[in-house]
């Protein structure tokens, strides 16, 4: 069985590499198997893949085990047992990631922003709300006695480290999220996928990004971060050198990390991005050169005037995290570049900044700002296309650039083997307006069926397969590589060989005489 | 006029001397016959006869034949059950609570006998009361108490029927949850060292002995010979262990307090590989979830405490019958009623009936206010259910009781009526 997943995956159009890595080591040794649990699978059939990466495989099947991609490609065999979701006519994207989403989403509506007062009676603060702006961190720790709701992890760690536990599997707005195609969210510094109905290995990864300032209008600060970098360039470089020195003198003295701070410290050894908020162009230069001068890779929320000093943070390697929406005036006394520009993201692209894209409001509300919040964002990545951004890009900037900056790369942002399988799969182009997600697949689990959810059941109900056109095995259809030539950037359209589909003919074979 | 004042004065004297209500006495064996017995079994007795003897059920069938010289009460044309049972309530107690890690906390100790309340409770067919520390965390173990009684002896049945703790979703319910049971192993460490510690006192002293003797024959000096340790005496436990201690001895059940599915999961991981008796408490809220994970409550045959209230989706208007879905899927429902006041309680079996109106089984409805509760608070060996060896706790109904024009008519508690009973 394993030799045969194996010489599939040459057949299929993954790496092997990958597929290896993601495999469990006693798996290779093919012992006990019957003991473990069943292998679960699940595949997205005949669905126009976009993984993310720049590939669209036309009429492809991916193939989910154990929540892990483990094939992408066409004639795969299924193991017995397989659930299929029928994507034929229908696209698969990779799933959203969505950066400073609302608590409300893994917390539910019983959310401890929201209803705290009922765990603690005593408590009445009127600024107890999901989405008033603040942190849980900044309201609980004045709000909670901390006899009542202990709050000593806040101090140590902070709130993220009880997403583990305060995660509500239940969420309906999470369920709205997952049918916005969104199966990934920040929440405070921990990166935490929306699981339904799970509470196991729900948070990725915590403090990826470190909060720093850098503001014009405080010199003394900017200052202040200056000499932390210095110092802690310092040190690093003494560190580097008395490294050296020791193997030769055991009694050289190492140098003292008194006076260092330890967050720029971090930054420098790349434990932590840089996260700084900034729009103004003159602060984004200070950034830029400050990150160029120490070698660090900031990120900047906020970035409104970025395509002004664009060259400057591609130098620096920046990440940006804009919204294409934002509007700032022109001064027209100043004679420089300022303002804001639609164009933003598309520039710093080209300047070779990595753009991730996050809507006016990181909310989900019903009433208000719709179009605006979080339920929209791939509408906002829509609006970078709109400046110029090719769509490869922009896709990115939802999924596999956001999942970076929070450090789970390896695991979500892009369809690829080996990764986590979240798929989100829509009735067209996942960043037009009109196009709903279908269905929405996390962790090889089909988490969300538009039919079967209240939201959009209603409206424009799901188009009937059309079998005919995208018959898996075919070779593409003559009008998907039509509508992607149509694209600004057409993709690589890689069908399988000749060779591959003999291959896995052969294994089909092997799989019969078993 | 002033008769009439006095008369009340003289009323008001005797209800705050004795304000339980004054029972009408049966004779000590006597046979009851009525036109159905709904025993909560499951069972229902057409034309039952029950023999009760110093106030427990020694016999129970349909159309038994009463050896002559049994007094009869002959109540053929009304329906009997089993006398209601609240296992999970505040009556009478007052409101304010602490919080924190107290399990050794006891509800009992809240008590105060001879309220006019329990008088009432008992006369709308509240028989068996479970009361609840108050507050958050883990507040402490429940009481179950006769609301016939008068005495703090004569209400109380059973101390530490279970020890309440609340669980969130959250680090802190984890930690806290976590922490109690460590201090159990703790504990456990200690006594074993301790128990290491007089092994060994034990055997040095043995040693001595021997030697001793041995000098004694070489006519050697002795000193006073120390005293021969006596048995192992354990240390006490703290007032965390100890409860919990009892909590893995399968001696004291735990009822958690959660208020939504996704808690039930993050139970579960907190209680992990851990076996002991549980049950759930869950308020049901308009727009809760719990049935989102009623199949799995079901499963584990748990049973779940909670209001008879339909609630509603969330941001729909769809009803749910939450306590139907939980029994079908195997789940045992305790029913409490929506509040501790006395109008609450007298409506109890109306809110209930309206569950039965939309689907819940009647049986089980029935069972939910007696049996389940008599279980939930360890009482199912004494009452609950119209069976052989238990109280004779009963209600008397002119008809089904959960048909809102029902009127419950009477009310015996351990074989003898409340109230002024005419004896037929």
């Amino acid at each position: 069985m394993r030799t045969m997943n194996q010489r599939f995956t040459k057949a299929a159009l993954g790496a092997v590499a990958i597929l290896s890595a993601a495999l469990p080591a006693s798996a290779f040794f093919g012992d006990d198997e019957s003991e473990q649990d069943p292998d679960v699978y699940l595949a997205i059939v005949g669905g126009d893949i976009y993984t993310g990466t720049g590939e669209i495989l036309r009429g492809a099947t991916m193939l989910s085990k154990n929540g892990k991609i483990d094939e992408i490609g066409y004639d795969l065999y299924l193991p017995e047992g397989t659930e299929e979701v029928d994507a034929h006519g229908l696209r698969v994207y990779p799933g959203l990631v969505a950066l400073k989403a609302t608590s409300r989403l893994t917390q539910g509506t019983f959310a401890p922003g929201l209803k705290l007062h009922e765990f603690v009676p005593e408590v009445d603060h009127p600024d107890i709300c999901g989405d008033c702006g603040k942190s849980f961190e900044e309201i609980v720790p004045s709000a909670v006695d901390p006899g009542e709701y202990s709050t000593e992890h806040l101090a140590t760690d902070g709130f993220k480290s009880d997403f583990d536990e305060s995660f509500d599997p239940f969420s309906g707005y999470m369920v709205m999220a997952l049918g916005n195609g969104i199966t990934t969210v920040q929440q405070s510094s921990t990166a935490v996928k929306l699981k339904r109905g799970e509470v196991d290995g729900v948070s990725l990864s915590e403090k990826t990004m470190t909060s720093m300032s850098w503001s014009g209008s405080n010199p003394s600060g900017k200052a202040d971060l200056r000499e932390k970098f210095r110092d802690a360039a310092r040190y690093q470089d003494e560190l580097r050198r008395w490294e050296e020195v020791v193997k030769k003198d055991k009694e050289a003295k190492e140098p003292s990390k008194k006076g260092i701070d330890s967050r720029v410290l971090a930054i420098l050894q790349g434990a932590t991005l840089a996260k700084f908020s900034s729009n103004d162009r003159d602060d984004l230069l200070g950034i830029a050169r400050l990150a160029q001068k120490y070698h660090f890779r900031p990120v900047i929320e906020g970035c409104v005037e970025g395509w002004c000093v664009a060259d400057e943070l591609g130098r620096a390697s920046a990440y940006a995290i804009i919204n294409p929406r934002v509007r700032r005036d022109r001064q027209e006394n100043l004679t420089h570049d300022n303002g804001s520009s639609i164009e933003n993201a598309a520039i710093l692209t080209r300047a070779g900044v990595q753009v991730a894209i996050t809507p006016g409001n990181t909310s989900i509300d019903m009433g208000g700002i719709s179009g605006r919040d979080l339920l929209s964002l791939p509408l906002e990545a829509g609006f970078a296309i709109r400046g110029g951004l090719d769509e490869r890009t922009a896709l990115e900037g939802i999924t596999v650039i956001p999942a970076r900056l929070l450090g789970i790369d390896h695991r979500v942002g892009s369809l690829e083997i080996g990764k986590d399988c979240d798929a989100l799969i829509t009735d067209g182009d996942l960043l037009h307006y009109q196009t709903f997600v279908q269905y929405t697949v996390v962790e090889g689990k089909l988490v969300y069926d538009k039919q079967e959810e209240i939201f959009y059941k209603n409206i424009r109900p799901r188009p009937e397969p059309d079998v005919a056109a995208t018959d898996p095995g075919e070779a593409p259809a003559e009008g998907a590589s039509e509508e992607a030539a149509a694209s600004e950037e057409t993709p690589e359209v890689e069908a399988p060989s000749e060779d591959a589909v003999e291959e896995v003919v052969e294994v089909e074979d092997e799989t019969v005489e078993d | 006029m002033k008769m009439r004042k006095l008369l009340f004065g003289l009323a008001g004297a005797l209800a705050l001397a004795a304000p339980s209500i004054a029972a009408t006495s049966t004779p000590e064996l006597f046979a009851l016959k009525v036109g159905r017995a709904e025993t909560a079994t499951g069972e229902s007795i057409e034309h039952a006869v029950i023999l009760i003897e110093n106030g427990k059920i020694v016999t129970i069938g349909q159309d038994l034949e009463i050896e002559r010289g049994i007094p009869v009460i002959d109540r053929s044309d009304l329906v009997v059950t089993p006398g209601f049972v609240n296992c999970y309530s505040r009556a009478g107690l007052s409101s304010s609570g602490a919080s924190g890690t107290q399990p050794s906390v006891q509800a009992s100790t809240e008590l105060y006998p001879r309220q006019e309340l329990f008088g009432d409770l008992l006369k709308a067919g509240v028989t068996t009361l479970g009361l609840y520390p108050p507050g958050n965390g883990i507040p402490g173990q429940a009481v179950a108490i006769s609301t016939a009684g008068t005495t703090l002896e004569d209400m109380i049945l059973k101390e530490g029927a279970y020890l309440k703790i609340l669980m969130a979703s959250n680090s802190s319910s984890r930690k806290m949850l976590d922490g109690a049971f460590e201090k159990v192993e703790k504990y456990n460490e200690t006594v074993e060292k301790a128990r290491e510690k007089w092994e060994k006192s034990v055997e040095d002293w043995d040693k001595e002995h021997k030697q001793r003797k041995k000098d004694e024959k070489d006519g050697k000096e002795l000193k006073p010979e120390d005293p021969k340790p006596g048995d192992f005496v354990a240390p006490e436990p703290d007032a965390v262990a100890g409860p919990f201690i009892k909590v893995l001895d399968g001696e004291l059940p735990v009822l958690f307090s959660i208020r939504k599915a996704g808690d039930y999961l993050h139970l579960l991981k907190g209680i992990g590989e851990r076996e002991f008796n549980w049950s759930l408490r869950v308020p049901l809220r308009n727009d809760i979830d719990l049935f989102k994970v009623a199949d799995q409550i079901g499963e584990k045959e748990l049973r779940v405490v909670m209001e008879p209230r339909l609630t509603l989706m969330e941001w729909t208007m769809r009803e749910r019958n939450i306590p139907d879905e939980l029994t079908r899927a195997g789940a045992h429902v305790a029913f409490i009623p929506n509040g501790d006041d006395l109008d609450n309680m007298k409506k109890w079996r109306l809110h209930v009936g309206h569950l039965v109106k939309r689907g819940m089984d009647a049986d089980a409805a029935l069972a939910a206010m007696t049996l389940e509760p008599a279980r939930e608070l360890g009482l199912d060996d004494r009452l609950g259910s119209l069976e052989v060896g238990k109280d004779a706790n009963l209600l008397f109904f002119d008809g089904d009781p959960f048909q809102p024009s029902t009127k419950l008519v009477s009310v015996m508690s351990g074989g003898n009526f409340v109230g002024d009973e005419e004896l037929r």
